[in-house]
């Protein structure tokens, strides 16, 4: 669907021509993104009716009002790595890319903060806050996740959290284009002051503009952000190994660097593995962990070579290869000898509480460096070896019982669909559900069962769908999980289904989302694709939880 | 493979963004992450090689067409391959390959860039690239008393390339290369008039035909010329040699030297000696050709199956270009034994250097575009406080000559032909 005449040239009036575009062509690259497949059949999802490149705040505040004036939907991206960024409910919907908004407006190192547009990287801003000896907390998307999607707008996960939180708990302040064209700011922002605490003396409200799971684009644009940096013991620049004009295979890193030391102990069975890891994780030590060793192999150059690497490992250490599930990483970071001392004390300590021990070939310099490479700075999203994944989580703010339970029934879960062919498998229980978890599991933690499937082959989708559905409960039938996540892959078109469900299940909260969402977007401008319609619609119960695209439910 | 065959690779291609930057952790300073001119300057995903997998996938699917947009997007693009070597960090598909494919489709359908019609003409007309006429081919050696191939014969036949070979400020680096391979006991001649193009370029703007066409032309002079090694200082022709004939298997059957190659020879046979200094802090651009491009080109034939469930593999192994078997440490070994000089690198280098901004036709149908990539680069040799910017190719040094001039930039540009020849 094209904009009219009118709507058009009030758009581009605004931004100027050269960044606006209805060309088909450039559109038809802003609704192709991992994971379409499994949600709407297709590579496609709905193509936009316009794309802006705004170049601030300003631009997106008067965008918006003139959407409110002619009924037009928007959305926000930063990277667009995410099917649910650039999903639109029908087509008549724009898209704003905020690539020209990439600066990073200042790092207050004596405040431990950062301020930055929606364009700047995780990876980036790590970059530049490690010469001030900080860091940032990141999810596991990728190194192009954005700061303000991360923070303010997207649920994720990743091993750092346990030192550095998630899920909202770093914002500081946010500069938000509201869905009626309103710029807020909140916390001391709103008084015209630095963006250094979201919680007074103005406004606060870091619960609406995210929760926990965020509303995806679903309430407006977060223009600016201001987050917590956390202490970064390591090096201010990064370390490489493999020079350019080398083999990339070359190793990354060949140990860990001064400042840190990683630990990857392992343990007879999973239950004591569980009861490892909460003790380790409750001990405060820790800047990085994670339960699921494979997820920190080295990178190999393609799929090829992983698996030539795979036979390899499994020829020459099958003892080892064996004690994956049971094997968890512990990095800790410290700032003198003693600190060291105690820390590494503490993680022995754990370790032969639980009768755990050091493996040889998981504690080798090169692979401790990858690992701590892998956790602490960057990764990528393995989509290489099967084409797709999915992250289906569960089990947030749980107590750490809660937590063992989850991830036992997980790894079963999992482990039955892995053994029917239907993903990538290692080998019978040879991958644990991994386990991220927040601020030394003081809040909860994240399980995250990823499944890699191939989107093109038919049994595999329809086995992820199925996988989908047994372990994440969209419909609420199994009453499993106690309170749900709605975490990982499922928070795009579905949701509603999940909201209907779930709503009744859990004190009607999906009222309060709804009320949300009408006051915030009183002319529901807002794209609600990955937050909560104003009003289900009616086709939102007919039946099953994977729909067909909004595009096609518009041309019924 | 047609543009056609590469849905496997449209339809795995994530959107994860990786193609508009260098690798992330090779990443050294913020003003200079960035690996894609075309994204960098336009902005828009399409110009990413990202979107162009989006884009085939439309086409294929009927949801576009190719109109202006269409091949806007796809010809502003240097094709330097920065996407490819970033792109497989993560992924084994082929965006540049895709790419590439895509040209030629476009070709072949008779969409066309209307300022590479006129090049195209030209080298029909006249076997070159610079709309120049032949017969004026061997003006740049004029004086030279060289050898020539058609009458006489030699070892090594010295191929100046469309670029020296007609643009005339440039001349001087052309000549002052076979002045010094010759001076150094190098049985050498060259083509005269009757050197041709050899069909690099045409090839990358999707004129399949012409490489085909020149590299059949170029055996069967090579051959009856007797010759059994070719040198040439130019970065692209030696990619059409080394790499582009051998991809379409017409390889040209004698050994291929860029000339950094056989100095850097010449220098450890004692046959090249430096006896001035050159006082000079330097950096060295590595040209696309020559380095990411250069990397020999790898066959494979096979079947794709799947292991431990749903990991696609492929038997025989297969073997991606990656782009570290480039040519790198060869001009860098050169700089480095000028006596008096100083290297000082980059931020982004060897396989992971920003293009100079000439290349896939961008100088061209665009030149507005080519010369802010190549200011681009300036920026960021004057960053790291290089007093002159070196590269090994004419395409290079004629774009940053342009881009310097344009923005007023005082850097010195020159071709390590030349800092050699100041240090014998």
């Amino acid at each position: 669907m094209k904009l009219a005449k009118e709507e058009y040239q009030a758009l581009e009036d605004i931004v100027g021509p050269e960044y606006i575009t209805q060309e088909p062509v450039i559109m038809d690259t802003y609704n192709q993104v991992w994971g379409n497949k499994f949600f709407f059949d297709e590579k496609h999802s709905v193509r936009p009716a316009a794309v802006l490149l705004p170049a601030n705040t300003g631009e997106i505040s008067a965008v918006v009002k003139v959407c409110n004036k002619y009924g037009i939907l928007f959305k926000a991206f930063s990277s667009g790595f995410e099917y649910l960024s650039l999903s639109l409910v029908n087509e008549k919907g724009i898209l704003f890319d905020l690539r020209r908004m990439n600066r990073v407006i200042e790092i207050d190192a004596k405040n431990m903060r950062a301020v930055v547009e929606p364009y700047i990287s995780v990876y980036r801003l790590q970059f530049e806050a490690a010469r001030y000896g900080l860091y940032s907390g990141r999810i596991g998307v990728g190194y192009s996740a954005g700061v303000v999607a991360t923070e303010c707008c997207h649920h994720g996960c990743q091993h750092s959290m346990v030192f550095t939180s998630g899920y909202g708990r770093n914002i500081l302040g946010v500069e938000w284009v509201l869905p009626t064209g309103e710029v807020l700011n909140m916390g001391t922002g709103d008084g015209g002051g630095d963006l250094f605490s979201a919680d007074g003396p103005g406004f606060s409200l870091r619960g609406i503009l995210r929760g926990r799971t965020g509303a995806n684009g679903g309430h407006g644009v977060i223009t600016k952000v201001s987050v917590k940096l956390y202490p970064w013991y390591g090096p201010p620049e990064w370390e490489q190994t493999k020079q350019p004009g080398e083999p990339p295979s070359f190793g990354q890193l060949d140990k860990v660097p001064d400042g840190y030391k990683v630990f990857v102990p392992t343990f007879n069975n999973l239950d004591d593995t569980l009861d490892a890891s909460e003790e380790l994780c409750r001990a405060e030590i820790l800047c990085g962990f994670g339960i699921a060793i494979t997820g920190t192999a080295p990178f190999s150059e393609g799929n090829d070579e992983e698996w030539a690497m795979m036979q390899k490992a499994l020829n020459a250490g099958p003892r080892d290869v064996g004690s994956i599930p049971n094997s968890v990483v512990a990095v800790i970071g410290y700032q003198s000898l003693g600190e060291l001392e105690y820390r590494e004390k503490c993680v022995k300590a754990i370790t032969e509480k639980w009768c755990g021990r050091f493996l040889p070939g998981f504690n080798e310099p090169r692979a401790l460096a990858r690992a701590f490479a892998d956790m602490m700075w960057s990764n990528g999203v393995n989509l290489r070896a099967t084409g797709d994944f999915l992250p289906s989580s569960s089990s947030p703010d749980g107590s750490p019982a809660m937590l063992k339970k989850l991830a036992l029934q997980e790894a079963e879960i999992k482990d039955r669909y892995e053994q029917s062919g239907a993903f990538l498998t290692f080998g019978s229980g040879l991958r644990m559900v991994s386990w991220r978890p927040e601020e030394h599991l003081s809040t909860g933690a994240q399980g995250i069962s990823t499944a890699q499937y191939d989107p093109w082959n038919p049994a595999s989708l329809e086995a992820a769908r199925d996988f989908i559905n047994e372990i994440f409960d969209p419909r609420g039938e199994f009453n499993r999980y106690g309170i749900p996540s709605r975490g990982g892959c499922l928070q795009i078109e579905p949701v509603t289904h999940i909201h209907q469900n779930w709503g009744p299940l859990y004190d009607n909260y999906d009222k309060w989302l709804m009320k949300i969402k009408k006051m915030l977007d009183p002319n529901t401008v807002g794209d609600w694709t990955a937050y909560i319609p104003p009003e289900y619609p009616d086709y939102a119960k007919e039946g099953n939880y994977v729909l067909p695209s909004y595009g096609k439910e518009e041309k019924r | 493979m047609a543009w056609q065959d590469y849905v496997h690779d449209m339809q795995r291609c994530t959107r994860c963004s990786y193609c508009k930057w260098i690798p992330y952790r090779y990443m050294r300073n913020i003003d200079f992450m960035e690996g894609c001119p075309s994204i960098a300057r336009y902005n828009w995903h399409a110009y990413a090689a990202s979107g162009k997998f989006n884009m085939a996938y439309s086409l294929l699917q009927g949801r576009i067409e190719i109109d202006d947009t269409f091949l806007d997007v796809l010809y502003k693009c240097c094709m330097d391959g920065s996407c490819d070597v970033s792109c497989k960090v993560q992924q084994d598909i082929e965006p540049l390959q895709l790419m590439q494919e895509l040209r030629i489709k476009c070709v072949e359908d008779g969409q066309l860039v209307p300022a590479h019609m006129v090049v195209i003409e030209g080298l029909r007309k006249e076997d070159n690239m610079m709309q120049s006429p032949k017969d004026e081919r061997a003006k740049w050696a004029e004086g030279l008393d060289v050898k020539d191939l058609t009458s006489e014969s030699a070892e090594v036949v010295y191929h100046a390339g469309c670029r020296y070979s007609f643009d005339e400020e440039l001349w001087p680096v052309a000549r002052a290369g076979l002045t010094l391979l010759r001076d150094a006991g190098v049985d050498i001649g060259i083509m005269g008039v009757e050197e041709a193009c050899c069909g690099g370029r045409a090839y990358e703007l999707g004129y399949a035909g012409e490489l085909t066409k020149y590299a059949e032309h170029q055996i069967e002079t090579f051959r009856t010329a007797g010759v059994k090694t070719l040198v040439t200082p130019c970065s692209d022709c030696y990619a059409a040699f080394k790499v582009l004939y051998d991809k379409i298997g017409k390889k040209l059957g004698i050994e291929v030297f860029h000339i950094t190659q056989y100095i850097d020879k010449l220098i450890k046979e004692g046959k090249i000696k430096f006896t001035k200094e050159v006082p000079l802090t330097v950096t060295y651009h590595d040209p696309c050709h020559l380095g990411r491009l250069g990397e020999p080109w790898v066959h494979w034939q096979g079947k794709e199956y799947k292991v431990m469930g749903q990991m696609i593999v492929h038997d025989p192994p297969k073997k991606y270009r990656r782009g570290a078997n480039g040519v790198y440490e060869t001009p860098r070994d050169i700089l480095k034994s000028i006596p008096g000089l100083k290297l000082v690198e980059m931020y982004r280098i060897k396989e992971y250097a920003w293009c100079c901004g000439a290349g896939g036709g961008v100088i061209d149908a665009y030149p507005d575009f080519a010369v802010w990539t190549g200011a681009e680069r300036l920026r960021e040799a004057n960053a790291v406080g290089a007093e002159a910017i070196v590269s090994a190719c004419p395409w290079c040094k004629r774009n940053f000559l342009d881009a310097a001039r344009e923005t007023g930039d005082k850097i010195e540009v020159y071709d390590i032909i030349e800092l050699v020849q100041k240090a014998v």
